[in-house]
């Protein structure tokens, strides 16, 4: 009998208890790792599978759990081995009473960008191990803490089997992952990628695990599973406190919310299962469908489409020059910067569009993808016109994402379609084609029902599929704007689905934008607008947005818009002393005040004068005063932010009279390969930005390679390298060599020309000076002297 | 499970450069917000496993070992702040800076606190036993690469979230691994110091003929 026969003949699929408590029970002694076992004790892990199936489990999960390369590595096995043994001893004990389960475990090492692990190389070490356990029935991942990890083996177990897969996750006693996923972002994202059903493992008892499986549930119509704990572990005696009978109990209370597999975890035995099996005789599987409209996710947070909801659209190039700069120089922090002030600002969802035709679209939009999430938990919006760009963000994405766009072109239609399906996102529908966008809403809403429908055939939900009428500008074409708004009240009340739009264009050509803008989007909004693509931070706009989900009965008591507007800080606004001097103004991190006496001595002074003979003296007054321990670093860089503020101040002012630039030099700050412990480079990059001098900061775990072009293409001089801990010098002294032998960063009598400065706190000034570096820098302040004296001042 | 109320503050502002200073009511300030959004963020966890010696993960190196000498057990331990910490300094490191400088330090003080918890508890358990400090790998000549070694023995990947990236670097970032030995006889605390530790080179305080306190 194959899995969905199973699935569909019994009310209950059981699965077995722990492998690992039965090894340890057993004291059996194993070197390196439990699955070594497999090899040289394989009649006591067949007798552990038999011991389970007599208790009744429908599916056994071999002994492949922590059997990856990784984890293997050392052991003297190799994963083919383990897990071909494993298989083995599997099949000997099930013969064909149970379904054998190839058991896939996290790998054992962080993925990007908390760790240093690729989505890329997750996905290679799961390929591995699906291709060592061919022989299995089922594929099981289990005990994940990582959705992205997880999403690699999804994708992993899709591309290269056809065996139906479990997924489960374990979860803490605060609902979440060790790494913040919830229980719904899980739920999503998972019945999203295909899986066959999904759950949770490990964790807790199956006595606290209500809460979990009630949040799963809401959005998934998947069967779930249930293999809990034996309760909690007692950290002496390593015994368990949930005995099987109150286990058998506790797992009845889980099925009314749609658990069809159930087994145990850690400290669970062939009793545990035994119980279960007869809890689960007398009953009857209940299937719970899902309650949740339409919604999309990162790991950490779940956006329900079920109002208007606010997608940024501050992150894309279009008429953006500084913007563009940002992606040319890899500047990601100006994009991240962009990316929190849109989610202070009020967005719930962020569009994502890198397009420039002078750099690498893909591998842009997957490092800004990663990136973004790993500081900001807003699902986000995959915004391409190219579907390998869509593709590559798509894969490495962490959640379900939203994808925009696809159009009622045919060429459009079959390439970015199959991608949504296959990736389980939902999609922005652009209701234009080969002719172009219809004049007539008669001809938009034809356009939605036709992306709609070839969505419903490859078996995507509509509700998944966001149609944008498209707003055109109503100082050329009056009245167009009456034509998108009644294509999106159809779109919404015939066709039943979700509707977007970007508002601004309606107001090009007008004057006082922001007010026609505001006036279209809460026009938009009565016609049954859900998702306005628009800028957060103008806060007229999302003001409409929040007073009409109050004016439209959404936000219930209006908690959200009294949140928004009447829980600001109760801190008064502490008022700009008028006559702070320049000195005290930095030496103190006042930054208005900062700013107030800058433009006070512009009126009367030269700016280089001020830059020289105020701003640096106080500067250095507060480097001195570090160096002698009289203050603390953040004061040191409240100063420092200060005088950048001043800085600019003087820059604008230059802009205006047309004088000289104010930078010193540019310098490329990278931490070295394999480190990503990265605060003391943006302490320095910190610092070095406000001296003035212009940071290209490659971030961290950067390989030597993208220093050295880096460098040959900017023209660069200076670079400066940290590394955290000796296995990482190794990459500085890599990174030391490369830059020394590249060509193009020679003189012509073979020398460098760049110079190279190091810092961090494992170096030393002789180590440093032994890989090559010309300078070592024993702290933040003392990058700045050494930027110095590499450009002169 | 270990909750804290409070973080050591003399402690994180060793960490940021200040030692004999008394911070002014704008750097209070700066602490107190931290302090609490750090406290909110932090999911401390910890494992730690008694075992006899010799224990061969602890016999590397010559430090490890005359650490452990006149010990019949050891105690191998790990802890972390979990992976909301390292997120909350990423985000300050974007917005702002002196915030991000100021959490760092006080999440470095707080993983020790943890430490100097789990020493308590061990001591409540084991009243007649004596301890010898923490040690780790990468102190004196004990091998970083054990880093592995200790988080596999403690399971701590799968129980706490806690591993290493590929060059070591314990992952989330505020986390700690040691050893300590466990004696039936008092045995001399004196034994992490500057000798075993690998800034002595370029310690600030060592410069200035001091030590950081441990």
């Amino acid at each position: 009998m194959d899995f969905k026969t199973l699935l569909n003949q019994k009310d209950f699929v059981l699965l077995d208890g722990a492998m690992g408590t039965l090894i340890q029970k057993s004291g059996a002694h194993y070197e390196h790792s439990p699955e070594t076992l497999n090899i040289t004790a394989p009649e006591l892990i067949t007798s552990f599978h038999r011991a389970y199936i007599d208790a009744g489990a429908d599916i056994i999960y071999a002994n492949t759990f922590g059997a990856n390369a990784y984890k293997l590595d050392g052991s003297g096995f190799s994963v083919a081995k383990i897990i071909g043994a494993a298989m083995q001893n599997a099949h000997a004990a099930a013969d064909g009473r149970a379904l054998v389960a190839l058991d896939i475990g996290p790998v054992g090492m962080l993925c990007e960008p908390a760790g240093t692990m690729t989505f890329d190389r997750a996905y290679d070490y799961f390929c591995e191990q699906l291709k060592a356990g061919s022989a299995a029935d089922v594929i099981v991942l289990e005990t994940m803490t990582d959705l992205l990890e997880l999403k690699a083996a999804i994708l992993a177990a899709r591309e290269h089997t056809d065996k139906p897969i479990l997924a489960t996750m374990t979860f803490e006693r605060d609902g979440r992952t060790f790494t913040g996923v919830s229980p719904a972002a899980f739920a999503l994202t998972a019945t999203g990628l295909g899986v066959d059903a999904l759950g949770v493992n490990c964790s807790l008892g199956p006595d606290e695990l209500e809460p979990v499986v009630m949040e799963m549930t809401k959005y998934t119509d998947l069967p779930l599973i249930v293999k809990a704990n034996a309760g909690l572990p007692d950290p002496n005696s390593n015994t368990y406190n949930i005995l099987p009978d109150r286990f058998a109990a506790c797992v009845a209370a889980l099925l009314p919310y749609g658990v069809k597999i159930a087994g145990g975890c850690c400290g669970t035995t062939p009793d545990y299962i035994a119980k279960l099996r007869g809890m689960l005789a007398d009953r009857r599987y209940t299937p719970c469908p899902k309650t949740t409209d339409t919604a999309v996710c990162s790991a950490s947070v779940v956006v329900e489409i079920n109002g208007p909801r606010i997608i940024g659209e501050r992150i894309n190039p279009t008429g953006k020059k500084v913007f563009r700069q940002a992606l040319l120089d890899n500047n990601i922090d100006y994009i991240l910067t962009q990316a929190l002030e849109q989610i202070n600002g009020g967005a719930e969802i962020l569009d994502v569009n890198v397009g420039h035709p002078e750099i690498d679209e893909e591998q842009m939009m997957t490092r800004v993808l990663r990136e973004i999430q790993s500081v900001c938990a807003a699902p986000l919006q995959i915004d391409s016109t190219k579907p390998t760009v869509l593709e590559a963000g798509l894969r490495r994405y962490c959640g379900k994402p939203i994808v925009n766009s696809v159009n009622g072109e045919e060429k459009s239609l079959s390439a970015v379609l199959p991608l949504v399906k296959k990736y389980g996102a939902s999609v922005v529908g652009l209701t234009l084609d080969e002719n172009g966008i219809p004049q007539t809403a008669e001809g938009r809403f034809a356009i939605a029902r036709r992306i709609v429908e070839r969505a419903e055939a490859l078996g995507i939900d509509r509700r998944d599929v966001y149609i944008d009428c498209l707003t055109l500008t109503v100082s050329a074409e009056q009245d167009a704007c009456r034509e998108t708004l009644t294509a999106l009240h159809r779109v919404k009340t015939e066709l039943g689905c979700k509707t977007c739009l970007g508002v601004s264009n309606i107001s090009f050509g007008l004057p006082n934008r922001e007010l026609v803008n505001s006036v279209f989007l809460t026009m938009a909004l009565e016609e049954g607008l859900d998702l306005p693509i628009m800028n957060p931070n103008i806060a007229s706009m999302t003001g409409a947005v929040r007073a009409y989900r109050v004016l439209a009965g959404i936000d219930r008591h209006a908690a959200d818009f009294v949140a928004a507007y009447n829980d600001a800080p109760a801190q008064p606004v502490r008022q700009p002393q008028g006559d702070t001097d320049l000195f005290t103004a930095v030496y103190s991190g006042l930054k208005s005040e900062g700013a107030a006496a800058t433009e006070r001595l512009l009126e009367h002074e030269d700016a280089m004068m001020i830059v020289n003979e105020r701003l640096i003296p106080a500067l250095d007054r507060v480097g001195a005063d570090f160096e002698h321990k009289k203050i603390f670093l953040p004061q040191l860089i409240q100063s420092a932010n200060t005088a950048q503020v001043c800085f600019e101040v003087i820059k604008k002012h230059l802009g205006k009279t047309g004088g000289g630039s104010v930078s010193k030099g540019k310098i490329i700050l990278a931490t070295v390969k394999g480190d990503i412990h990265d605060i003391g480079k943006n302490i320095v990059k910190t610092l070095l930005d406000n001296y003035g001098y212009t940071v290209v900061d490659l971030g961290r775990d950067v390989d030597p390679q993208l220093i050295a072009d880096t460098a040959v293409a900017q023209n660069i001089t200076a670079v400066g390298l940290s590394a955290l801990m000796t296995t990482t010098l190794k990459s500085m002294e890599d990174t030391i060599r490369l830059l020394r032998e590249t060509p193009a960063l020679q003189h012509p009598d073979g020398s460098c020309r760049v110079k190279i400065m190091v810092g961090g706190a494992v170096l030393t000034e002789e180590y440093a000076a032994k890989i090559g570096a010309d300078y070592y820098c024993r702290d933040a302040k003392e990058s700045v002297d050494t930027a110095k004296r590499i450009f002169g001042q | 499970m270990i909750q804290l109320d409070r973080i050591n503050r003399a402690e994180a502002l060793r960490w940021l450069g200040g030692a004999h200073v008394v911070p002014d009511s704008r750097m209070n300030m700066l602490l107190d917000e931290a302090e609490a959004a750090l406290l909110r963020a932090a999911r401390p966890k910890y494992l730690y496993k008694i075992t006899e010696l010799p224990c061969e993960m602890l016999t590397h190196g010559t430090d490890m070992p005359k650490h452990l000498e006149g010990c019949n057990r050891a105690v191998i331990l790990c802890a972390t702040l979990g992976a909301e910490v390292d997120r909350l300094i990423r985000i300050s490191q974007l917005t702002d800076m002196p915030r991000a400088v100021v959490l760092d330090a006080l999440a470095s003080a707080m993983i020790e606190q943890i430490c100097t918890e789990i020493d308590a508890l061990l001591a409540q358990q084991l009243p007649r036993a004596y301890f010898t400090f923490r040690f780790s790998p990468g102190y004196g000549d004990y091998p970083l690469r054990l880093q592995r070694d200790f988080l596999r023995l403690l399971d701590a990947p799968r129980k706490i979230g806690l591993t290493t990236t590929d060059s070591l670097l314990l992952t989330p970032s505020k986390s700690i691994t040691a050893a300590a030995g466990i004696s039936d006889k008092p045995v001399p605390r004196g034994r992490r110091g500057c000798a075993v530790c690998n800034l002595r080179e370029t310690c600030a305080y060592r410069r200035k003929g001091s030590h950081c306190g441990f």
